[in-house]
């Protein structure tokens, strides 16, 4: 269950995140997701390293086939995450997009 | 560390058993072990049960009690859960349990049922093991082992053949043993052939998901033709893995199996045969270089010639068929790898028996490498 208090305590680790740059450090199609991520798959999971040093893990979209490759520049943003369930909650996250 | 015997030790069939419930499973590797051990329930005063799953996907906790009531043990009985490393953990509990002096007889119990839930839950589940970065994510268990091994491969040039002869390698020592799930040996070209799952793994890669159940008997009293555990450690490491310093190595690995040549007074080259956590393909090579086998980078070209294949005239691993063809009932997972080692220590391992085995090694990995388990066991 996606909890709405959960949710809204996580905002301001989300917002900390935001606006970063960095590059991939290891990434990975997944083509057989867990509950909640069926309708996204495929999908790139990556580990990025952040200019300012620490790694996240996360998802990599709006990517091209050239982009798809370690030490590309990619910078953090808002994105909606998984699946809403029942109680309608639309859950967004940290994903990382490319840079050129 | 003061030798703590095992009495006895008892694997359930692994595999998709659907007639079979948690409490049958329980049931009889626990009378064999009893049977073996020439005791009765009344002489045991301490359990342990590993499991990661059954509050999450079967709505039953309180493990402890549940099996005590089935097996009518109603005494000190404990639940430990440490994802896929829950199994070794609950053996370290019981280990500890005996040296504290307050239990004379142990009964350690590792069981899992999986195979009751779809596929898409069951890979929820697992990732209860994960950090909340990864499941927001969508990671799978797959695939953070998948981003392992391109790190891997990008720092040593490891490649998916190599990784494939892990699975070539488990599948032939499934094939000699009865209770593995899988008895069909497989090539290279199939596990390179077969589905993706989360790039570069592929399904055979992967280890199944899998019912199964084992169980040990520990004591402190001495017994002729004595098997013990001379070691027994845990290291623990960040949840999740981008927070790690290296992804091409669990340095909870390396530092619990420091910590247990140390408890044993040996080296990684004096141990026989071991069984060690090869969840995915990669792994396995993880493992076999940071338990201290092999130098980084070296295990995955030795795996492929077959260095650690049973005939071998040094270190044999995962003889069961490792968690990827004797299959991976996650909680059963760390109990079952000390019933192999103990069977083959005794020379009642059957075809798959390697010769002259005196010391073997366990590896039991929960998580990502948020936890790694390692017993040393040795035949007097």
């Amino acid at each position: 269950m996606i909890s709405p208090v959960k949710i809204w305590r996580n905002q301001k680790k989300i917002e900390a995140l935001l606006g970063k740059v960095g590059e991939i450090v290891s990434w990975t199609k997944v083509y057989v997701p867990p509950a909640g991520f069926i309708s996204q798959a495929p999908y790139i999971v990556a580990v990025v390293k952040l200019k300012e040093g620490k790694n996240i893990i996360c998802q990599y979209v709006d990517w091209g086939e050239r982009e798809l490759v370690i030490g590309q520049k990619v910078k953090t943003i808002l994105r909606r995450t998984q699946e809403s369930d029942t109680d309608g909650v639309i859950p967004y996250g940290v994903k990382v997009k490319p840079v050129n | 560390m003061t030798p703590v015997r095992i009495l006895s030790g008892a694997v359930s069939k692994f595999g998709e058993l659907w007639d079979v419930s948690p409490r049958d499973l329980v049931k009889e590797v626990v009378q064999k072990a009893l049977t073996e051990a020439g005791l009765t329930t009344s002489s045991i005063d301490g359990v342990f049960v590993g499991n990661m799953l059954a509050g999450t996907l079967g709505n039953q906790d309180h493990l402890g009690a549940f099996f005590s009531e089935e097996l009518g043990i109603f005494r000190g009985s404990i639940s430990v859960e440490g994802a896929c490393a829950s199994g070794g953990l609950a053996v370290h509990s019981g280990v500890m349990a005996i040296l504290s002096e307050l239990y004379h007889h142990v009964l350690v119990i590792g069981v899992e049922k999986m195979t009751d839930h779809k596929p898409e839950d069951v890979a929820k589940g697992l990732m209860g093991a994960g950090s909340s970065a990864e499941r927001e994510s969508g990671a799978t268990f797959p695939s953070l082992y998948a981003l392992m091994a391109v790190a891997h491969m990008e720092k040593y040039g490891t490649t998916e053949e190599q990784m494939a002869a892990v699975s070539v390698k488990n599948h032939f020592h499934a094939s000699l043993n009865p209770n593995a799930q899988f008895h069909t040996p497989i090539t290279i070209e199939q596990v390179m052939k077969s589905s993706c799952i989360a790039s570069p793994l592929k399904l055979l890669d992967c280890s199944p998901i899998t019912d199964g159940a084992a169980a040990i008997i520990l004591s402190k009293n001495k017994t002729k033709n004595e098997i013990s555990i001379i070691a027994s450690s845990v290291e623990t490491d960040t949840l999740g893995v981008a927070e790690r310093e290296s992804l091409t190595s669990l340095a909870s690995s390396v530092h619990a199996s420091k910590e247990a040549y140390a408890q044993a007074g040996i080296k990684p080259s004096d141990i026989d045969v071991a069984e060690v956590h090869d969840c995915f393909s990669i792994a396995e090579i993880l493992a076999m270089e940071d338990l201290g086998f092999f130098q980084k980078g070296e295990a995955a070209e030795a795996i492929f010639e077959g260095k650690t294949k049973l005939g071998s005239k040094k270190l044999v691993v995962n003889t069961s068929g490792g968690l990827k063809a004797s299959g991976h009932p996650v909680g059963a997972t760390g109990v079952k790898q000390i019933v192999e080692i103990y069977e083959q220590l005794k020379g009642k391992a059957g075809k798959r028996q390697v010769d002259g085995a005196k010391i073997g090694l366990t590896h039991n990995v929960g998580g990502s490498g948020a936890t790694a388990v390692i017993h040393i066991l040795r035949r007097n």
